[in-house]
C-alpha cells in the first residue's frame, strides 16, 4: 500500500442516505437554525417532479420552514453570470439558507451563490483560487439526483467562465455541504443513458482518486469500496430503472467516490474531461466514460501495480485471483472498456464509448475533430492536470484525444515517461 | 479575555532555513528574469499572461518573498523580496517555513507540494499553472539534471530541449542572474 509522508483528508458532511431520507430536512434545517431556503435546481429536476417530493418532505407536522424561493433556471454549464443571478434573488428573497436538488451543475451553482451570500460582493471572480474562501459559509443542504458527480461532498465547485470559455476551479473546505441527503426517490426516474453516464463518472472519481498524486489510504479505502459497489450495481440499473435498492447502492459508491477524490483531487481524465465540456458543451459523465481508460492507460508506466489492484474491485475476487499479477492492471482498463461497451448495448447506444460517437439531441457530432486542438490548448489551463502522476503537456493532451476520439486504445510505446515515480515511494 | 496578556504565538524564527530559502527565492526569481529572454517557452509563458501581470511566491505569514512581473516595456523582471505596495495579479503562498524548505530543497516537486496542500494560491488557478510550468522550465536550466528530475515530473528528453540549447541557455542565465540580470 502506497503511504504518503504526508496527507490532509477532510469529509465532515454529514451523511443521510434511505429510501425515505428526505422526510429529514426540517429537522435538518432546525438544527442548521434555517428556515426560509432558497432551492436551487434545474429545469430537468423540475419537470420530473422531484421539487414537489422535496418541498412536500419540507411540510412535516411541525416544519416552520418556509420556501425562500425555486431557482430552477440553472443552465446544463454552471456558470459565473448564474451564480452572480442567482446570488441577488437570495438577497432579494431573505433566504437563509440553500437546499440544492440536482447533479453536478446545481451543485456547482449553489456552492457558488452560498459563497457570494455568505462573504459578500456581487461578483464571484472576486473568489477565484484556493484561498479566498475564509469563512463558514450559510447553511446548505445538498440533495443529488444523479449517482455521479459527488459534489455534495466535495471542497470543489467548477464554474464556466463563459468570456474566456475555462472553467474556474474554486476550492476550499467551507465549500462542503452541512448535510447531503440521498434519497433512492430522487434518482429512481433518471434516464437509462444518464444512470450509465454519471455512474461511470462516479467510478472515473474512484480510479482517479486512487491513482492520483494525492493518494492517501483514507482516499483509497473509500475510493475502493466505490468502485466495489458501482460496478456490482451500474449495469444492473441501467437494465432495472426500478431497482430502488440498487439506485441506493450507486448513491452510496458515488458519494463515497466524492469523498475519495475530493481529498485525493483527479488527473488526466478529468484535466481532457473538463476541456472537452468547456469547448464543445458535452456532459460531463460522458467525457469521463470515455476517456478514463485512456487516462489508466497514460499513467500505467507510473500507476501499474494501483491500476491491478483496482481489478478487485472492479471485477470481483474470482477474475482478480484468476489473473496472473503482471496482467491485473491492463485486465482492469478492458474491464473498464467492456463496461462502456455493455452500458452502450443497454441504452441502445446512447452511451458513447468514443468521442466522436458523442450526438447531441439532433444527432449531430458534439465533437467534431477539428476542435481538437482547441480542447488541448484549453486542458492546459485546467488545475486537476498538476495532480496527474505523468506531465501532460499539449503535444501529450492532444495525441490521447486523437485516441480516444476514435476509440482505440492507446499505444503505450507513444506515451513520453520520465522523471521520479513519487507513486512508488 | 485580555489578549494582551497571551501575546500572539509567532512561528520560529528558524534562521538558517529562512536565510536559504531567500538566497534560492533571489536566484530563482532572477533565473525567470533571465530565462524569460533567453528560453522560448518561459517567454511563451509571460505573454500568454498578458502585459501587466506579477506574481508573488513567497512563504506566509513572514515571508521571504519574491515577486516578479512584466514591467511597462513588456519585459519579465524581478521586482525583489517586499510585496508591500506592488500591484500582484496572483499570490502563490506556501503556507510555512519548513514546506518551503521541502520545495527549495527539491525534497518535494510542485505537483506534490500542491497535492500535499503546500500552496494557497489567490488568483487566477490558469495563470498560476503557467508559473508552475515556468518554474520547472526554470529549475531544469539551474539545477543538474539529478536535482532537477526530482524536482519536475518530465525531465525533457533531448528532442524536447537539446543539450546544446540547454548549457548553453543555463551559463546565459546564470551570468544574467549574477551580472546585468
Amino acid at each position: 500500500m502506497f503511504r504518503p509522508k504526508y496527507y490532509e483528508f477532510c469529509a465532515r458532511v454529514k451523511i443521510i442516505s434511505g429510501h425515505r431520507a428526505l422526510e429529514k430536512i426540517p429537522e435538518i434545517l432546525a438544527k442548521l437554525n434555517a428556515k426560509k431556503p432558497l432551492i436551487i435546481t434545474d429545469k430537468g429536476v423540475s419537470k420530473a417532479g422531484l421539487i414537489k417530493v422535496v418541498t412536500g418532505a419540507m411540510k412535516g407536522n411541525k416544519s416552520e420552514v418556509k420556501v425562500g424561493f425555486i431557482a430552477d433556471n440553472v443552465p446544463p454549464d454552471s456558470s459565473v453570470k448564474i451564480v452572480n443571478e442567482l446570488a441577488q434573488v437570495y438577497r432579494k428573497k431573505g433566504c437563509d439558507s440553500i437546499v440544492v436538488v440536482g447533479g453536478g451543475s446545481p451543485m456547482d451553482t449553489a456552492k457558488g451563490v452560498n459563497i457570494l451570500v455568505s462573504l459578500g460582493g456581487d461578483d464571484l471572480l472576486n473568489y477565484k483560487g484556493t484561498g479566498a474562501i475564509t469563512k463558514k459559509l450559510n447553511p446548505m443542504i445538498a440533495i443529488p439526483t444523479t449517482s455521479g458527480t459527488g459534489s455534495e461532498v466535495t471542497l470543489v465547485a467548477v464554474i464556466t467562465d463563459m468570456d474566456r470559455s475555462i472553467k474556474l476551479l474554486f476550492v476550499s473546505y467551507f465549500l462542503l455541504p452541512d448535510v447531503a441527503i440521498l434519497d433512492s426517490r430522487m434518482t429512481e426516474t433518471l434516464p437509462k443513458f444518464i444512470t450509465a453516464a454519471t455512474g461511470m463518472d462516479a467510478i472515473t472519481h474512484a480510479c482517479e482518486a486512487y491513482t492520483c498524486l494525492a493518494k492517501n489510504p483514507l482516499s483509497d479505502s473509500t475510493a475502493f469500496f466505490a468502485i466495489q459497489l458501482i460496478s456490482q450495481h451500474l449495469l444492473n440499473v441501467v437494465k432495472n430503472p426500478g431497482d430502488i435498492n440498487g439506485r441506493l447502492a450507486l448513491s452510496n459508491g458515488a458519494i463515497l467516490a466524492g469523498m475519495s477524490f475530493s481529498n485525493s483531487m483527479v488527473g488526466l481524465v478529468h484535466n481532457l474531461g473538463h476541456a472537452i465540456g468547456a469547448v464543445c458543451h458535452v456532459p460531463h459523465g460522458s467525457c469521463m466514460s470515455i476517456l478514463l481508460p485512456y487516462g489508466l492507460e497514460y499513467n500505467l508506466h507510473k500507476t501499474s501495480p494501483l491500476t491491478a489492484e483496482m481489478l478487485l474491485p472492479l471485477a470481483g475476487a474470482k477474475v482478480y485471483a484468476d489473473t496472473p499479477k503482471k496482467e491485473r492492471a491492463e485486465k482492469a482498463i478492458k474491464y473498464i472498456r467492456q463496461m462502456n461497451d455493455d452500458l452502450y448495448v443497454a441504452t441502445g447506444g446512447r452511451h458513447a464509448r468514443c468521442l466522436n460517437e458523442i450526438l447531441d439531441k439532433d444527432n449531430k457530432q458534439m465533437v467534431p475533430r477539428d476542435t481538437l486542438s482547441a480542447i488541448a490548448e484549453v486542458s492546459t489551463l485546467d488545475g486537476a492536470k498538476i495532480y496527474n502522476p505523468e506531465e501532460v503537456t499539449y503535444d501529450d493532451a492532444l495525441m490521447v484525444l486523437e485516441y480516444a476520439w476514435e476509440g482505440k486504445p492507446l499505444e503505450l510505446s507513444k506515451v513520453k515517461k520520465g522523471g521520479k515515480n513519487y507513486l512508488r515511494q | 479575555m485580555n489578549y494582551n496578556v497571551y501575546p500572539e504565538i509567532k512561528p520560529g524564527k528558524k534562521f538558517f532555513k529562512r536565510i536559504y530559502i531567500s538566497i534560492m527565492m533571489w536566484v530563482v526569481g532572477r533565473g525567470i528574469q533571465a530565462a524569460a529572454r533567453v528560453d522560448k517557452v518561459v517567454k511563451a509563458e509571460f505573454l500568454k499572461l498578458g502585459d501587466d501581470f506579477s506574481f508573488s511566491l513567497g512563504v506566509v505569514p513572514d515571508g521571504p518573498f519574491m515577486i516578479v512581473g512584466t514591467n511597462k516595456k513588456g519585459k519579465v523582471k524581478y521586482m525583489g523580496w517586499n510585496p508591500e505596495g506592488k500591484q500582484i495579479s496572483l499570490k502563490l503562498c506556501i503556507k510555512n517555513i519548513e514546506a518551503a524548505f521541502l520545495v527549495f530543497s527539491f525534497q518535494e516537486s510542485t505537483a506534490i507540494a500542491f497535492a500535499h496542500n503546500r500552496f494557497i494560491v489567490d488568483g487566477d488557478l490558469p495563470a498560476s499553472l503557467s508559473i508552475v510550468k515556468v518554474l520547472d522550465r526554470v529549475e531544469i536550466y539551474l539545477l543538474p539534471k539529478f536535482f532537477a528530475s526530482m524536482a519536475v515530473k518530465r525531465y525533457p528528453k533531448w528532442s524536447e530541449l537539446p543539450p546544446l540549447r540547454k548549457y548553453i541557455g543555463r551559463v546565459l542565465i546564470y551570468l544574467r542572474v549574477f551580472t546585468i540580470g
